[in-house]
């Protein structure tokens, strides 16, 4: 697994795109969930009951860059395509959890679609930590199965070559 | 084979689209309902029948925005709200209003109206910190008719009266007076939005549950 990453990360352009994708998923996530306000001030704020939620969108953001990244290098080495659908499936559904129920998206999808909206909003807030904790599941998978597939495919390459 | 699965699918997709937008539009049709309804008893509602928490002669009226079922109001409730009371509020610099936005479900109108009608018998206050108090997750009936009623037993207050007025819909108007104005006239799209005026009109607006280290600033700039 080790050598996985050292042979992706050797390449500093897939550190840059890893932390590229970090910074894109962590700032918006921080503000959608109400943990960075930028008017009157730049403000992060985290309150203890909010702590868990704040770490899980470190981790997924860290977990969704690594996956991205590496698979990125996997389509570059071998011209597959389908696990990195599977990382950005993850990422999705970790996003779209803690989108806070009376922020400004939560409040355009019920003033739009009422009582299913309200009901949508409800369960994606509710059920936030546990949606986070599966698409980190799912990008845990992602992860592993790409390392692995990346270090059989790069031995059959330097084998070949 | 194939044409037949994608007959069926365009067909559920078409269905699908129809549903929602004829529930949708169904459903603007009541909000419109509403605003027209508030709109023509707008004339004998006004905001200066709003509760206001300390001096009406305070320099600075934080006017918060908010909704009982709302998570990040409870944060703010929690976190911000008992600082402000005691440096701003306590001391005579700022008073505190708020103005209902309930539109995370319908217990959110029923917990605003019961503010008012704790207000019948002068405890809106203590009423609005039970409701943060006691709130859970949204929509899951801890703010159901009876709950409210168990709330105002709770405060002391004479029931028979508080449910007199919840059934009657005493306040359903100023609950839609109320959201209404905090949509139009405050622009507010979010709870909490908080707007923080001081007497010579200079507001400033703070949208979600700042840290109190934020208001502080604002307010002694305004002060």
């Amino acid at each position: 697994m080790n050598n996985t990453f050292q042979t992706v990360y050797s390449n500093h352009n897939y550190i840059l795109i890893a932390f590229s994708i970090f910074l894109l998923l962590f700032f918006p996530l921080c503000i959608v969930s109400e943990f960075l306000f930028l008017q009157p001030f730049v403000v992060l704020v985290v309150y203890p009951e909010t702590l868990l939620s704040f770490l899980l969108i470190i981790i997924l953001s860290i977990f969704s860059a690594l996956a991205v990244s590496m698979n990125i290098y996997r389509v570059k080495l071998i011209k597959e395509t389908k696990k990195i659908g599977s990382s950005i499936i993850g990422t999705i559904i970790g996003a779209s959890a803690g989108a806070c129920s009376c922020g400004p998206i939560a409040f355009s999808i019920i003033t739009t679609f009422g009582a299913a909206g309200s009901i949508a909003s409800s369960f994606l807030t509710i059920y936030e930590i546990p949606i986070r904790l599966s698409s980190i599941g799912i990008l845990m998978g992602v992860i592993f199965v790409t390392t692995k597939s990346l270090s059989r495919e790069c031995k059959i390459k330097s084998e070949f070559s | 084979m194939a044409n037949t699965k994608v007959i069926a699918v365009g067909v559920a997709a078409v269905i699908l689209i129809v549903a929602v937008t004829a529930y949708a539009s169904s459903y603007m049709s009541d909000f419109d309902n509403v605003q027209r309804s508030s709109q023509d008893e707008g004339q004998t509602i006004a905001l200066t029948d709003v509760p206001v928490l300390g001096s009406k002669n305070a320099g600075v009226t934080i006017v918060e925005i908010g909704d009982y079922q709302c998570p990040a109001c409870k944060l703010w409730f929690d976190n911000t709200r008992q600082e402000i009371i005691e440096n701003y509020i306590d001391t005579g610099k700022a008073n505190l209003v708020f103005i209902d936005m309930p539109f995370i479900g319908n217990d959110s109108v029923s917990a605003a109206e019961a503010t008012y009608c704790a207000n019948d018998q002068g405890m809106y206050w203590d009423y609005h910190i039970k409701l943060y108090q006691f709130q859970q997750h949204e929509n899951d009936g801890w703010a159901n008719i009876d709950r409210l009623s168990a709330i105002a037993f709770d405060l002391g207050l004479d029931t028979e009266k508080f449910n007199e007025c919840m059934i009657s819909k005493k306040y359903f108007s100023q609950i839609s007076f109320n959201k209404q104005k905090a949509s139009t006239d405050f622009g507010a799209n979010s709870t909490p939005t908080f707007i923080i005026v001081n007497t010579s009109g200079t507001a400033e607006r703070l949208i979600g549950p700042h840290p109190y280290s934020t208001f502080e600033k604002v307010l002694d700039s305004l002060l």
